[in-house]
């Protein structure tokens, strides 16, 4: 398990528990793999179930240790999934950007998510794969600039503009548009990303924007959501936290910090 | 010398139970079959049943090795064991226990399922064999003591080489047999008998015998060691990637050597591979790990892998020729793991390794399609091949999937979940004060011990010790993968209790795998103490301290649970389900939507329960045991068909869809069970252990066979041949039961009809719509229909008695259904007679509007509306018969004129369509048909708005009215039709008495004027076939005709009527009948004539407007109707 190199300061420091979903091959673990070890290639550990790793996340007023479950992604192991996403307080609902399936299964994913899971849950919807589409080579100078020095606010909004210029991409592998995506995570209420695990593009802006996203009230507990809420119940363990999160209206208030992971 | 019994013998094998019943199947796990329980203790296939069993003693000779191998104490302990226990026969197959387990139809459950021997467990437990009936050679029956019964067999054990040793020793070994003489005798035979039968076998036994490294082992290297080079030194069989690769582990450390002397020890004193007899040194020596060359072999004969290979040896290599070349999703899936399983070991970075990998999961994924490919798989194959051969592997994987470890790798994964849910139980049980510090830290321990299970430790630990896991597991069953489990959180209980999360949780238990080689008691002073590993003390705790948990724990907790994980799984399947269900699903709110859902796996399930049964039935009754033809696949009393338990069938047949249907629908629910049902239902009562299952069959409304459920199973299917998915249900429900729309339900019914999709419906359809709508209504609206209030008030200033009841007038509204789509039909082809026919109908039409307003004499085909006597017998023979019309006393002439308008509507030289928008102006034009599209058509359909059980209450079901029945239970029906009868209360009448009987029959001269015409139809089709030119032929004469085939009617249209089941019984009306009616007629004047001019005067109203519609119905757009209506309910 890897650690930030982030210098310890003694901000507050709550973990977050955090699920990756999505269509098998979308790039679940090239991701997780892109947040906590900053590299991509093969992963040689077969996922069993899910994998489990953990990556700090130094905000300017606190730190946030995300636990991240890295969930199988063949379709048979979808029943599993309530188990893993069980208390989590935020997931990563994956996509592939050339494969129009996959969104709507990302889709079920997140309506099942938001009918069973914690309450308040941070969404965020992920289109992976950007590196094989148009913009993706584009953007893809532009992003270790923004990753450095610029505020999340800032990369979001960039983000955003960006979107309005990729809408029409043509002659490469992007088969889900962004508009089509970004209009219906905006629907739900989710955050919205584009990433590529391959060339690093917006995959640690994907979770500084959600540990801004995180609620302080569900941080206050250490692991707030359902923390004693006992039997492991499949499916069925709603916890009792009743901290409710509209995250159509807080989720770009809250991205204003910063990310130095 | 057993002659003298013989007879006696087989009179008694009458009467045994054993020789004549199958061992009872039940459909439920639950209950596992003594068989089930049979072959799991002796690891058999599951073609294998219990035949035979009887107390006896095993005596084993004094070894004939043991002479040169010194040590007199062992010499003592092994000379001439005995072994007392009990001796199974089945097919193929004789098994002896030291356990007390028995198997006998007339043994108690608990003398099956209690083991208490040293395993605890199924699987090969205690001393004892499992040899096939193929492996002996020879039985002899030892003259002793006058009482024991002695049988001396002879086995093939090392005798099947080409060459035999001239020092060769036979294996022979001695049984005593218990039990009465009978009982010695009837075992003898069917030993004999089994003993014939697997002879032809001995072939096979050679080829798998060959693969086995032991036979090398004896004689290979023996001879290597004599002759230094013979023809008998032959290359060793394939022990796996590990000759190639090297096995996983230092081979000095793990003692390889000396355990393979001892194991060719073992085997020398005590048979080999398929004739290996188990003393309590095969047990040791398995605990203490297998050597690696014989790895393979041994978990073959433990886990029973071995005997199905010995079926079918053939099976791996045939199933890879016959796919060779072709794809699946499983292969897709399999490519992509390929170059993750166990990436760490040399071989599996070869092309090799790689290979057989595929092939076998690949072989696998073809044998059984259900399971097909799952992750997890491929790191246990992965492990196995570096022991096993290819074909070695594929069927130790069968005999992982079926048995072992059950539904952990099926498309629910429910026997993953399963035994996580038991693991914890286990957990709480037997340490609660961890378990309540996992709770209480929110940590949960499936996510830490699901891939144990899964993956069989071979992930979580270092490969050596994930195999030394194996061993035991392949012997001992399924319960050592918990006690390991248990073991290592007992172990390392007093750090986990410092656990805040499931990170530190993972962590902890990740550097205890990882030092698993090291001193368990580092700092200890002896030195003893010290050299026993981390692993040793791990499988110490899990065997001794956890040597209560066995297979009887395993199995009681797996059913206490099990419901609750299948329903959860369920329910996640469920809303997955329904939420992919599409956009036209979103017109049916979740809740019907979730009924929908739960009535169409119902019916599946519930189709599958009974063909299983049926099934059992059939082989039952042919009172053979039928070896199953696939050797391997699920075992054949699973459980099936809960969508929580893997891949259920997805689509419905027609018959299935009936059923749906008659649960969703009243009308689809049949008259009266049909013969052929009834019979089925008869036997399955006869079923042992039906119990439940029949009861719920039973309590099933049965359901009907109409043309028109045919077409609506046509409609909503995509593909009517492979069946009807879940989501074409929805998809036709949702177009019936989304928003109202009158509109489109109207629409949806044409197109029902609209064969060709042209947009238009022939006169047969016609006929056919008219008929449905008949079937539709056949059981009342249930207030979804009510006649206006204008018509009751008229109604209500006449004689109360006369009211008819909804459906009365709905039969009316039918009747004048077909007589407007005659009227306004198009004909098919304009520039022919037709047209001018049409026209005349058309001025007939037109005439008789301005003829008849204000007057009473609207003719309908079915005369229901019409207020005079006449019409109930002129119902039929209106159009057709002209004399007896002309009998009539009211407008003769007012009834010839439609009878001439009518007829060239019918005639089939004339063929005539009618289109949507006539269709719709057609039924608007009718308050009742309005009503009927409206609410009714779609509200029959019965969601989450509607108790649907009342349906399945028999009260109800003998309130059903029929058509068979129709006479008897007529006020019934009124009163379930919800509409008001006011006079109906007066109970039953007979049909021919007053005015009930009139009624009556009016109803069945409804459906007789649909067979009549159909019959018509059906008589000029073959007189234009007869004779195409005469087409001049005048009307008289047809009309003739018409009445004289009629004089047949009865018969003749019980034919025609092969349009559905409901009306055979009545197209029989008889003459009498008719002539009942007559009095009626006389019985009915009068008032009644009276009270019906009002409503008479409405539907004449309602047909001038039609008429004017009918004139414009192509600019008109037909929502205008509906003021129609209220304007005539305002005038009147």
């Amino acid at each position: 398990m890897s650690e930030s190199t982030s210098t310890n300061t003694p901000k507050p420091s709550s973990s977050v528990k955090l699920v990756l979903l999505g269509e098998a091959a979308v790039g679940k673990s090239s991701l997780v793999l892109r947040f906590v070890n900053n590299d991509f290639q093969e992963n040689k550990e077969p996922t069993i179930g899910a994998a489990f790793l953990t990556q700090k996340c130094s905000l300017p007023t606190r730190t946030i240790k995300f636990e991240i479950w890295d969930t199988a992604g063949q379709e048979r192991f979808a029943s599993l999934a309530p188990m893993y996403y069980r208390n989590a307080q935020a997931a990563l609902v994956v996509y592939d950007v050339t494969k129009p399936s996959s969104l709507t299964k990302a889709k079920h994913w997140v309506a099942e998510l938001q009918r069973q899971a914690s309450p308040g849950i941070v969404i965020a919807l992920v289109g992976n794969k950007l590196d094989l589409t148009n913009d993706g080579i584009d953007t893809a100078g532009e992003a270790p600039a923004e990753a450095d020095g610029e505020s999340a606010a800032d990369g979001e909004e960039a983000a955003g503009e960006n979107q309005e210029e990729q809408d029409v991409a043509s002659g490469d592998a992007r088969k889900v548009p962004t508009r089509e995506a970004s209009s219906y995570a905006e629907e739900e209420g989710l955050l919205f990303f584009e990433t590529s695990a391959k060339t690093g593009v917006n995959v640690v802006d994907v979770f500084t924007a959600i540990a801004n996203a995180i609620p302080e009230s569900s941080l206050k507990s250490g692991r707030g959501a359902g923390a004693g809420t006992g039997q492991t119940s499949l499916g069925s363990g709603r916890p009792a936290d009743d901290s409710r999160v509209n995250l159509g209206e807080r989720g770009p208030a809250t991205a204003k910090e910063g990310c130095a992971c | 010398m057993m002659q003298w019994t013989s007879f006696v013998q087989k009179a008694q094998s009458l009467i045994d139970p054993a020789n004549f019943t199958l061992p009872t199947l039940t459909s439920s796990d639950r209950n596992p079959s003594k068989a089930s329980l049979f072959r799991q203790q002796f690891r058999l296939p599951d073609s294998q049943n219990p035949l035979q069993e009887i107390t006896a003693e095993l005596i084993l000779p004094i070894p004939h090795t043991s002479t040169s191998h010194g040590d007199a104490t062992r010499n003592l302990d092994r000379a001439g064991n005995r072994y007392a226990g009990r001796l199974h026969l089945s097919e193929r197959f004789i098994c002896f226990s030291t356990q007390p387990t028995s198997f006998a139809p007339s043994a108690s459950l608990g003398a099956s399922t209690h083991w208490a021997g040293q395993t605890n467990g199924t699987g090969p437990s205690g001393n004892g064999f499992t040899i096939p009936l193929c492996c002996i050679r020879r039985v002899e029956r030892l003259n002793s003591l006058g009482h024991v019964f002695s049988l001396a067999l002879t086995t093939w054990n090392g005798a099947l080489g080409k060459q035999q040793n001239p020092d060769f020793v036979p294996q022979r070994f001695t049984i005593q047999l218990a039990g009465s003489r009978q009982a010695c005798e009837r075992f003898c035979d069917g030993l004999k008998k089994g003993l014939r039968e697997c002879m032809k076998e001995i072939e096979n036994l050679r080829v798998v015998v060959n693969d086995c490294y032991s036979e090398y082992l004896l004689s290979g290297a023996k001879a290597k060691a004599q002759n230094g080079e013979t023809p008998e030194a032959r290359q060793p069989p394939d022990a796996g990637l590990g000759m190639m690769f090297r096995y996983p582990g230092d081979a000095r450390k793990l003692r390889d050597r000396s355990k393979m002397r001892l194991w060719g020890e073992y085997f020398r004193e005590n048979g080999r591979n398929a004739t290996l007899i188990r003393q309590p040194t095969f047990h040791k020596l398995i605990r203490v790990g297998l050597p690696n060359r014989l790895r393979g072999e041994v978990w073959e004969i433990t886990s029973g892998s071995f005997y199905l290979r010995l079926r079918s040896p053939k099976l791996y290599t045939d199933t890879l020729s016959k796919f060779s070349g072709q794809e699946s999703l499983a292969i897709d899936e399999i490519e992509k793991d390929l170059n993750r399983s166990l990436p760490e070991y040399p071989g599996f970075q070869s092309e090799e390794g790689i290979g057989r990998l595929r092939r076998v999961l690949t072989a696998y994924s073809w044998i059984n399609a259900e399971i097909g490919y799952c992750q997890a798989m491929n790191i246990v194959v992965a492990a196995l091949l570096i022991y096993m051969s290819e074909a070695q592997a594929f069927f130790l994987l069968s005999v992982l999937c079926d048995r072992l470890l059950p539904g952990y790798y099926s498309t629910t994964m429910y026997g993953t979940l399963l035994d996580q849910k038991v693991f914890e139980s286990l957990v709480e049980k037997t340490m609660p004060v961890l378990w309540e510090h996992l709770t209480k830290s929110d940590v949960q321990l499936s996510v830490v011990s699901l891939p144990w299970f899964l993956s069989l430790y071979i992930n979580s630990m270092p490969l050596v010790f994930a195999f030394r896991v194996l061993d035991v597991f392949f012997l001992e069953g399924p319960k050592v993968l918990f006690q390991v489990g248990l073991a290592i959180l007992r172990i390392n209980g007093e750090e986990l209790l410092d656990i805040q999360d499931d990170g530190s949780f993972i962590s902890v238990l990740k550097s205890y795998f990882s030092r698993l080689d090291e001193s368990a008691h580092p700092r200890s002073e002896n030195p003893k103490l010290r050299a026993i590993t981390r692993f040793q003390e791990l499988m110490v705790v899990a065997f001794k301290e956890f040597s209560q948990i066995t297979h009887q724990t395993i199995t009681e907790q797996r059913d206490k649970h099990k419901d609750a994980v299948l329903e959860s799984i369920e329910s996640f399947a469920k809303r997955t389900s329904i939420r992919n269900l599409g956009p036209d699903s979103k017109k049916l709110s979740m809740d019907d939507l979730g009924v929908i859902y739960d009535r169409y796996y119902e019916v599946l399930y519930d189709r599958q329960q009974r063909d299983k049964l049926l099934e059992e039935e059939r082989r039952r009754q042919q009172k053979k045991r039928v070896e199953r033809t696939s050797i391997l696949g699920p075992p054949v009393d699973r459980e099936i068909g809960r969508v929580g338990l893997g891949p259920s069938p997805t689509h419905m047949d027609y018959d299935a869809f009936r059923d749906f249907l008659a649960a969703t629908a009243k009308w689809a629910v049949a008259d009266s069970p049909s013969p052929s049902r009834k019979d089925s239902t008869a036997e399955q009562g006869s079923f042992r252990g039906w119990g439940k299952t029949s009861s719920l069959l039973n309590s099933k409304p049965e359901p009907a066979d109409h043309e028109f459920m045919q077409r609506l199973f046509r409609k909503w299917a995509t593909d009517p041949d492979e069946g009807i998915s879940l989501q074409n249900v929805v998809n036709g429900l949702a177009r019936l039961r989304g928003p109202r729309d009158i509109m489109n339900n109207i629409q949806y019914f044409f197109d029902l009809y609209d064969d060709n999709g042209v947009g238009m419906v022939d006169r047969e359809g016609i006929l056919r719509m008219s008929e449905a709508l008949l079937f539709l209504s056949r059981r009342g609206f249930d207030g979804t229909i009510t006649p206006t209030q204008s018509v009751e008030d008229i109604r209500a200033n006449e004689n109360e008695q006369d009211k008819l009841s909804t459906y009365e007038r709905f039969l009316g509204s039918v009747s004048s259904f077909i007589r407007r789509c005659f009227e306004y039909a198009d004909p098919s082809h304009p520039e022919s007679r037709a047209a001018e026919g049409q026209k005349e109908t058309d001025d007939a039409a037109d005439k008789l509007g301005s003829f008849s307003i204000g007057d009473d004499d609207e003719e309908d085909l079915i005369d229901v509306d019409d207020g005079d006597t006449k019409s109930t017998s002129s119902a039929v023979t209106e159009k057709p018969a002209k004399p007896e019309s002309e009998n009539k006393p009211n407008n003769p002439q007012h009834n010839r004129a439609l009878s001439q308008a009518a007829n060239p509507a019918l005639d089939p030289n004339n063929p005539l369509h009618i289109t949507l928008p006539t269709f719709r102006m057609v039924i608007l034009a009718d308050e009742l048909l309005e009503q009927f599209f409206d609410s009714f058509f779609p509200q029959s359909f019965r969601l989450s708005d509607h108790g649907l059980h009342v349906l399945a209450s028999s009260s109800l079901s003998s309130n059903l009215t029929t058509f068979s029945n129709i006479g008897a239970a007529k006020p019934q029906l009124s009163a379930v039709s919800g509409a008001s009868v006011a006079g109906a209360s007066g109970g039953i009448v007979p049909p021919g008495k007053g005015l009930r009987g009139v009624l009556d029959n009016i109803v069945s001269d409804g459906i007789r004027m649909a067979a009549e015409v159909k019959k018509r139809m059906d008589e000029a089709q073959r007189e234009l076939e007869r004779s195409a030119l005469s087409r001049a032929d005048d009307e008289e004469e047809e009309d003739d005709d018409e009445y004289d085939t009629r004089s047949g009617a009865a018969t003749a249209s019980a034919m025609a009527g092969g349009i559905s089941s409901w009306g055979a019984g009545v197209y029989g009306a008889d003459p009498e009948r008719r002539s009942v009616r007559d009095t009626d007629r006389d019985l009915l004047e009068g008032a009644e004539v009276v009270s019906m001019r009002g409503k008479d005067d409405a539907s004449l109203l309602l047909d001038d407007d039609d008429n004017g519609h009918k004139d414009a119905h192509n600019s008109n757009p037909p929502h205008d109707d509906p003021h129609v209506i209220s304007k005539v309910e305002f005038e009147s």
